[in-house]
């Protein structure tokens, strides 16, 4: 029997505020739209992933995965409720596809979505508890922007990357998200290095438009048994190599905060699909912020250390560019969709792959490389799609 | 203003804060292999000996990571920005998370060697850092 595991389709919600819809409503809305738009009967499901709800804001519903399968009408043989921050979509296809490969499901529906409550309306405050030490972090002033900005400033010193480097992160971004008429920024126009480095400072190493934007939303993407992908799609995503790294709880933990993990998921992913960054057409690299895609650029092998800056300055991530990157807007310009953070790259992913990206469509797009973590950059997942197995 | 966070204080890092009110900074050495640690641990993390003891540190450290806050994340901390977090590491190899105090934020830089100080803040004395 062939078990073989594909990723059959995917839908995405538009991010924007949804006032009118709780966390949970999100995840109904992005059902509706996946059961009307794939042609599938819950039926047709025998394993449920999917994540937390209401982190991002403070109100975190670890059941979801009951409510869903009983409002789906399901009795799956395989499904959770994974919480790896930004990270857990990613790994949710190694999931899936391990439970296909062992005969355990045929069909896996993976499905996130995420509240992220503004940080000036006391998001900052409630995120920070969450993610900092109590007794040994939270008493010096810490949020997520400040925590990233640590990461970034021990990567920055050692191989001397500039301000203008981070900058251009979010000018490439941008000039994707005017490509894409998903993308929150998409009607915004275009950004110049300059603008960036004049809008204010968060903490530094970050202006405000090197950091992405909060919003709502979420998406999900079906995982099935190779034979039965012909019924949604003509061109599945073949899962080609996959990696996984948990580096560190705290970062107060000792190692390197930026190199550890994705060094680690990237190598073990180039390892079992046997490729090397130069057979990779297109990158998603988390990007909360615009200091991490020059940080995975560099620690995933695409540049050599210290030479991630001069690689954006050239282009190459743009339109146009020999590796484009964050095809879809990124998360800073499609939108940060709080718990569902990390399905937005995934999903911009796997439709650059299946040929089903719309206007930002890049031409060769035969291998893509996912790459998101969770938590101050803890826990790390790289994933190698392909147009062919 | 609201008032900035404290620690808590728990049955697994009590000394440690009884140290602080003394004016000494404690870290966790195990007995058994030697390691160094955070009291985060309730075991040694690199042997697995479940009753580390507890050693003083000298207080110097060097600056690894920093970044200068200039957007207060809450009100309690609106009339100190811009101020400084930073991750450091102390000479006995353990690293923890601090604020640099009583320098120009603009003077702070990685590998600065700094040496702890106190911050009374209600009834804890909180570890800081300052320039030395």
């Amino acid at each position: 029997m062939n078990t073989r595991a594909v990723i059959a389709a995917s839908w995405e919600l538009v991010p924007r505020r949804y006032p009118e819809l709780s966390g949970f409503g999100l995840f109904r809305e992005i059902i509706k739209g996946a059961l009307r738009d794939w042609r599938l009967s819950p039926k047709e499901l025998d394993g449920l992933l999917c994540t937390p709800a209401g982190g991002a804001s403070g109100e975190t519903d670890a059941y979801v995965h009951d409510k869903l399968l009983s409002e789906l009408g399901i009795h799956p043989t395989f499904c959770e409720t994974l919480s790896l921050g930004g990270a857990s979509h990613t790994v949710m296809v190694n999931r899936a596809a391990t439970a296909i490969r062992e005969g355990r499901a045929s069909a896996v529906l993976c499905i996130s979505a995420g509240k992220f409550l503004k940080p000036s309306a006391g998001g900052a405050e409630i995120q920070a508890r969450m993610i900092s030490d109590n007794s040994l972090e939270m008493p010096y002033g810490t949020f997520i922007p400040a925590l990233y900005a640590l990461i970034a400033s021990g990567f920055i010193a050692e191989r001397g990357l500039k301000p203008e480097h981070l900058a251009r992160v979010g000018v490439s971004s941008r000039k994707w998200a005017l490509l894409n008429p998903r993308a929150m920024m998409h009607s915004k126009g275009p950004i110049t290095v300059e603008d960036v480095l004049n809008s204010q400072w968060i903490a530094e190493p970050f202006h405000f438009l090197d950091c992405s934007i909060p919003t709502d939303g979420g998406g999900a993407f079906l995982v099935t048994r190779e034979d039965l992908a012909k019924k949604y799609t003509s061109q599945p995503a073949y899962i080609l190599g996959y990696g996984e790294y948990h580096a560190r709880g705290t970062l107060s933990d000792p190692g390197d905060p930026a190199v550890d993990g994705p060094s680690n998921a990237g190598a073990q992913a180039f390892r079992q699909a046997g490729l090397t960054p130069a057979d990779i057409d297109v990158v998603q690299l988390y990007d909360a912020f615009a200091a991490t895609p020059l940080i995975l650029l560099e620690t995933l092998g695409f540049c050599a250390p210290g030479t991630s800056g001069a690689f954006v300055m050239s282009g190459a991530t743009e339109p146009g560019g020999k590796l484009p990157m964050n095809t879809g807007g990124g998360l800073m310009s499609f939108g940060h969709t709080g718990d569902s953070s990390g399905m937005s790259p995934l999903i911009e992913g796997m439709r650059q792959v299946m040929g089903a990206a719309g206007p930002n469509q890049v031409t060769k797009a035969n291998r893509v490389l996912v790459h998101c973590y969770g938590g101050m950059m803890f826990d790390h997942a790289t994933l190698i799609l392909g147009r062919q197995p | 203003m609201t008032a900035k966070p404290l620690p808590d204080v728990t049955a697994l890092n009590q000394i440690y804060w009884e140290g602080t009110k003394k004016g000494e900074l404690r870290i966790r050495e195990c007995d058994d292999c030697k390691a160094r640690f955070r009291f985060a641990h309730a075991w040694c993390p690199n042997c697995g000996n479940v009753e580390p003891g507890w050693t003083r540190a000298n207080g110097r450290a060097t600056v690894t990571h920093f970044t200068v806050v200039h957007r207060a994340p809450y009100a309690a901390f609106e009339d100190v920005v811009p101020y400084v977090l930073a991750l450091v590491e102390l000479e006995e190899g353990v690293r923890m998370m601090c604020n640099i105090v009583e320098c120009d934020p603009k003077s702070v830089r990685v590998g600065l060697p700094v040496s702890v100080t106190f911050e009374q803040r209600g009834d804890i004395a909180l570890p800081q850092f300052r320039p030395r």
